[in-house]
């Protein structure tokens, strides 16, 4: 167990070292020397989370001799607790690392997935004039990231969770010197802030309800809670409000496309791969609280639902490669919500590892299109690159066909489980959930073809990217193909793995029953591939041969500009909240400060002054008067002393 | 121990003595530095020999005038304690920051700055109520020569309302505690613990509460009462802002711990949901406020007035979390408000001005100035793994046991946080440089104030044990206070 | 000692009273009216001795021999106070070259 210890603290301990040493270095290393070093941090971090991952598992199955039994084995769920952290009164926080099934697989992504990135990195911003605090801030976030799914209690988790809300809001922001960048970058720090308060409010509930932070604890109390209780469904709706701002869901979603400001690897890593799952994380960290809150469960449900679909809309109207990646991100999002939503915990997840998989590769294929062309990232300028970069037209057109949820991809293991739930849940749920894959579909393959297909409508001279970017490419193309074997389902002849792996560290997914027909199953895959196989047909006779450009959005007709203009969200909510803060603020300080605040204070000064200029009107100078007046007194106070006595 | 509760307070007292007559213009930053330094050395060495269960350790007590009950008692428990340790730890900073700001006589200044010194100490230290206020009165003083002094725009009269403010506040004060004085049986004593003894009838204690908590609400300030702190704080030389915001509001917190919650628990009682909603209103109102100030400055006085509210709020729930938090919270809030207010004067320094709309770009001609900023940045919008986090969540939780709702509205307050704090970062460092002429980044001085100050914001906020360790005792021996007196 | 005390108590207490009633009147009308400073000074050594005179009956009719102390207080401070008062009547020749009382009243801010 010591030995589980040391290596779980290292895990984080890596990229933290690494993002110090890059930071207090970062003028005097060369060349690619903080690349390498933040790669290897990383790296090193991935083998400790492996070599954890492997004594976890030997341990796990010697005590589940069988798949399925009920309540989790022992030493399914190790606590590394460093030292108390918070400890006041009867509050006791632990600074402690909890190593089970859920946060090793989510270790395993961000390690994993993450190294890739960084590799990739070398070679995507080797000319960039920051690319040491580049390396030092991607190493921080890897810190956070573990941090956030490492954590032993809500609070950690926490640190985690804030933490990466604040790399990610310096990365956005990496090239400051543009104003856009910066304002991007600071609506995603405000908005996962708001998130956060939500959040932030839940932790203290809980606290104050359980006394406890760590997930074992409240897990274990969690029992004694009546189902659809006001107290239940507060804390789990507040949590959700989190899960919202960090997730990038309806109606905090706005900032993540434009995130897009931010160099393409971090894209890839922050906001496609690991920081923007960390809401579905915490639901299924949570799941026993949520299992407990039926209404929470239909809100979630209902606003990953709604997200996906107008995200989804949103996403076949862009014209930046990076936009429609992003967009297909949240609905990708909205859609493991929807999951969560119908207590699929487990498909949820599945889709968060497999969506980590492909969605990174098509970043990372995108960054290299980006590479190719020198910066442009206008789809409607690229076309014809299949022949240029061929290997990455190979590891983007895998991840196409892994997102697209063609079978045998992974994409479509994750998806097709999905959509059951939402069958057994509600045919029509089922149909809305198909609808926002068909337009994934739709806008990847548009995508697809725009940039590789066709002739090639732009000035630049296109070139194939450095191995340094094209190996990670190929890596995380043959996890996106292979990735669906890590939960085959039964109907395929697999064992389901991944869910009786997580089932043993969270309740939601122990509780998960599904009950559809074999012959159901079948029949809506038949569905769902027949539905998308003609999709792809549609996008191919529309965009594989274009050669004119595109409208600009002043030309479409009413609906469709609509939706090309992302609905008017963003001048809805600058209208309704950001200039009205503004100017309230503004208001506050002008009339609330100035006139009523001050203004009191001010007055009373004032009457002070006005009352003795009056008054001194009697200090005329004049001797005889003042004689005067004090004689009268000095009778006055006489006559007062006789008359009360 | 008594030597050195003496010493920390005569130390600064001589040595700004000797400053004023000897008026060794050259030296004078060193020596004054060297003295703070060396209180820095003794609060610390009161620290490590100070047992946290001992209670209330009594340094020295000698008679004043015994016929009405003044004592001079100094003496320290855990909260004493901790406001000692504050005060020494950030003077050294505001002496250091002296090293930039070229103010005229120099000697003076810092004399000024140590006699400062050497009353707030006196204020922390002070074991009865009559010493207390004189200490807490004395330490306007020298306050007030830098201001009317050394400061900007309409010193004079932004001066007086500050000295009228305090003043009246300060009459009030004395009032209450000669009320509370002669509520109790002969023979009296107006030691603190004596007058913390004192049974007060009900309905007395609602109006007696406002007569003793005003001068403390108009010295945080709370809201309504803050009308002079932002004027203040903007016109105030650099180093006299710096003791205003990071030490001389603590005395606020700190009387209302000493006199007002133990003095009147019916009152406190009474009117706990108005000074909560009061306070609460006033943190959310002035981090509203704080986005459109212009003036960078200005931001930070706003800023640290929306902090204090919380602080505040807390202070009145009448629970463990709450009052730990608060005061946890007041080292924190002094550690960032000092480093803020120094990157400031930093800025002032290099581009002559606190204006925000003329500045932006900085970042690309001084990069570490700006890293310096972000990380005082963080620690302001209390992140996690800062100081500032662990007392907001020890704040928010001692709020909840009130009602829910005060939590909630307290927590809005990370959100204003972020989105003053970040504007004012976007607008000063970041941008496309603008600047035609040279602007120097961090120096050695820069580092020498700043880093200290950050890496204390992070230590102490990964392991805050030790400070909150000292608090558990007397916050509990508080509680009991209240509570038995109900 | 003993015959002034009874000269003294052979004219009744109220002729006293009466006489320095009369006196001390007339020192404040004078003091009140004039507006030479010389005679408001003088006016005002009236009302010390009719108060002096008073304290001396008194003291005499009643055996007391406090009230004759304080007379002696009196007469020193008045002493004391005219001293300032010619001192700063003649700076107030030598300056306004006046003496009228109502010239002060430029001393007023």
């Amino acid at each position: 167990m010591v030995k589980t210890d040391l290596l779980a603290m290292l895990v984080p301990a890596f990229p933290l070292v690494g993002a110090i040493v890059i930071a207090s270095l970062r003028g005097k290393l060369k060349g690619n020397t903080a690349g390498i070093l933040a790669t290897a941090m990383v790296v090193l971090s991935f083998l400790c989370s492996g070599v954890l991952f492997v004594g976890h598992e030997v341990v796990n199955a010697l005590h589940a001799a069988g798949m399925h039994q009920e309540s989790p084995p022992e030493g399914a769920m190790h606590v590394v607790k460093l030292f108390n952290w918070i400890s006041v009164g009867s509050m006791h926080i632990p600074f402690a690392f909890q190593i089970d099934a859920l946060s090793l697989t989510m270790m395993l992504i961000v390690t994993g997935v993450g190294s890739l990135i960084h590799l990739y990195s070398i070679g995507y911003m080797h000319d960039d004039k920051r690319v040491n605090t580049f390396f030092s801030l991607l190493n921080l976030f890897s810190f956070a990231m573990l941090m956030l799914v490492m954590g032993g209690n809500f609070l950690v988790t926490f640190i985690g969770w804030e933490g990466v809300g604040l790399c990610s809001y310096l990365l956005i922001g990496f090239w400051y010197t543009v104003p856009a960048y910066n304002y991007a970058a600071r609506k995603a720090f405000v908005m996962n802030r708001i998130g956060d308060l939500g959040f932030l409010i839940a932790l203290v509930m809980i606290m104050q309800q359980f006394g406890t932070l760590d997930y074992g604890t409240v897990m274990d109390k969690s029992a004694g809670i009546s189902t659809g209780s006001p107290w239940i469904t507060t804390v789990t709706l507040l949590l959700f409000v989190g899960a919202i701002g960090k997730s990038a869901q309806l109606p905090l979603f706005t900032w993540l496309p434009d995130a897009m400001a931010g160099p393409t690897p971090v894209s890839a890593l922050i906001h496609a791969a690991t920081m923007v799952t960390a809401g579905i994380f915490l639901l299924v960290r949570s799941s026993s609280l949520f299992v407990l809150a039926p209404i929470t469960m239909d809100v979630v449900l209902t606003v990953g639902l709604v997200t996906a679909l107008i995200t989804a809309t949103i996403g076949v109207f862009q014209n930046d490669i990076k936009k429609v990646l992003a967009y297909s991100t949240v609905s990708q999002l909205g859609l493991m919500f929807v999951a969560l939503g119908l207590g699929a915990f487990s498909s949820a997840m599945f889709h968060v590892t497999t969506h980590a998989f492909f969605k990174a590769l098509l970043f990372l294929g995108a960054g290299s299109v980006i590479h190719a062309l020198g910066g442009e990232q206008d789809i409607r300028k690229m076309g014809g690159l299949k022949g240029v970069t061929k290997i990455t037209y190979f590891t983007f057109l895998m991840g196409t066909l892994a997102i697209a949820g063609i079978p045998g991809f992974s994409g479509f293991f994750s998806k097709d489980a999905i959509l059951m739930a939402a069958y057994e849940k509600h045919p029509l749920l089922y149909a809305a959930t198909l609808g926002v894959s068909l337009l994934t579909v739709f806008y990847m393959f548009r995508l697809l073809f725009l940039t590789f297909f066709g002739t090639y409508r732009g000035k630049a001279h296109p070139h194939e990217s450095p191995r340094v970017m094209t190996v990670p490419l190929i890596i995380l193309a043959v996890l996106s193909v292979v990735g669906g074997v890590l939960n085959l389902p039964h109907l395929l002849g697999g064992h389901e793995t991944m869910k009786h792996y997580l089932g043993t560290a969270a309740d939601g997914i122990a509780g998960e029953h599904m009950h559809l027909a074999p012959a159901t199953e079948w029949m809506l895959m038949g569905i769902t591939v027949g539905s998308i196989a003609l999709v792809i047909w549609l996008a191919y006779n529309r965009f594989a041969k274009k050669t004119t450009l595109d409208p600009e959005a002043e030309e479409l007709s009413f609906f469709k500009r609509l939706i090309a203009r992302k609905w008017y969200i963003d001048e809805l909510y600058a209208a309704l909240f950001e200039k009205p803060y503004g100017w309230l603020s503004a208001q506050l300080d002008a009339i609330m400060e100035k006139r009523v605040i001050d203004g009191a204070v001010n007055f009373t000064g004032n009457t002070t002054l006005r009352l003795g200029k009056v008054l001194r009107r009697v200090q005329t100078g004049n001797m005889s008067f003042y004689l005067f007046a004090m004689v009268v007194g000095i009778i006055g106070f006489l006559l007062l002393t006789i008359w009360s006595a | 121990m008594m030597l050195m509760t003496l010493a920390i307070i005569l130390l600064p007292l001589l040595a700004g003595l000797v400053l004023m007559v000897a008026r060794p213009h050259v030296q004078a930053r060193s020596i004054a530095l060297l003295t703070s330094l060396l209180c820095l050395g003794l609060a610390i060495a009161m620290y490590a020999g100070y047992d946290r269960n001992s209670g209330m350790l009594i340094a020295y007590a000698h008679d004043w005038v015994p016929a009405w009950g003044m004592r001079i008692v100094f003496g320290f428990d855990g909260i004493s304690l901790l406001m000692v340790l504050l005060t020494a730890i950030v003077f050294p900073f505001i002496v250091g920051a002296g090293w930039k700001q070229q103010l005229s006589n120099p000697s003076l200044v810092n004399a000024l700055i140590l006699f400062t010194q050497s009353s707030l100490f006196g204020v922390f230290l002070a074991q009865n109520a009559f010493l207390f206020y004189v200490f807490y009165e004395l330490a306007l003083v020298p306050v007030f020569f830098l201001l009317i002094y050394w400061g900007g725009e309409r010193r004079r009269a932004i001066t007086l309302k500050f000295f009228i403010y305090t003043v009246l506040g300060g009459l009030t004060l004395l009032f209450g505690l000669v009320y509370s004085y002669l509520q109790l049986p002969e023979p009296r004593s107006a030691d603190i613990s004596a007058l913390q003894a004192v049974t007060i009838a009900p309905d007395v204690q609602r109006w007696l509460f406002w007569v003793l908590f005003i001068a403390f609400a108009i010295k945080m300030p709370m809201f309504p009462f803050h009308s002079w702190q932002p004027d203040t704080y903007t016109m105030a030389p650099l180093q006299g802002t710096m003791i205003l915001g990071g030490v001389m509001l603590k005395m606020g917190l700190y009387g209302v711990v000493r006199f007002v919650l133990p003095i009147v628990p019916d009152g406190v009682a009474h009117w706990r949901d108005v000074v909560i909603a009061l306070s609460l209103v006033g943190c959310l109102y002035a981090g509203w406020i704080a986005f459109r100030q212009r003036d960078l400055k200005r931001l930070v006085a706003w800023s640290s007035l929306s902090h204090v509210g919380l602080m505040c709020a807390a202070l009145f729930v009448g629970n463990t979390a709450g009052i730990t938090g608060s005061l946890y919270q007041t080292l924190a809030h002094a550690i960032i408000v000092v480093a803020l207010l120094y990157l400031v004067g930093g800025l002032k320094e290099r581009i002559g001005t606190t204006e925000l709309a003329a500045m932006g770009g900085l970042k690309v001609k001084a990069p570490r100035l700006a890293a310096l900023f972000l990380l005082v940045m963080l620690g302001s919008i209390a992140l996690p793994l800062t100081q500032g986090f662990v007392g907001e969540w020890l704040m928010f939780n001692g709020l909840l046991e009130v009602s829910p709702w005060w939590t909630f509205l307290g927590v809005i307050s990370i959100v204003l946080g972020a989105i003053y704090m970040l504007y004012a970062y976007q607008r000063s460092m970041l941008g496309e440089d603008r600047w035609k002429m040279e602007i120097a980044d961090a120096d050695g001085i820069d580092h020498w104030v700043l880093v200290p100050l950050i890496a204390a914001t992070f230590i102490i906020g990964v392991y805050p044990q030790p400070v909150l360790d000292l608090l558990d005792a007397p916050v509990q021996q508080l509680l009991t206070l209240i509570n038995t007196a109900h | 000692m003993n015959d002034i005390v009874t000269v003294i108590r052979s004219v009744p207490l109220e002729h006293y009273v009466f006489l320095s009633f009369t006196l001390f009147s007339i020192g404040l009308a004078g003091a009140l009216f004039r507006r030479n400073t010389i005679i408001i000074l003088m006016c005002l050594e009236l009302m010390f001795n009719s108060v002096n005179l008073l304290l001396a009956a008194f003291s005499a009719h009643h055996g007391d021999p406090g009230g004759q102390v304080f007379v002696f207080f009196i007469m020193l401070v008045a002493a004391a106070e005219v001293t300032v008062g010619l001192a700063i009547l003649v700076m107030m020749k030598r300056n306004v070259d006046s003496i009228d009382i109502n010239q002060l009243n430029r001393l007023k801010w």
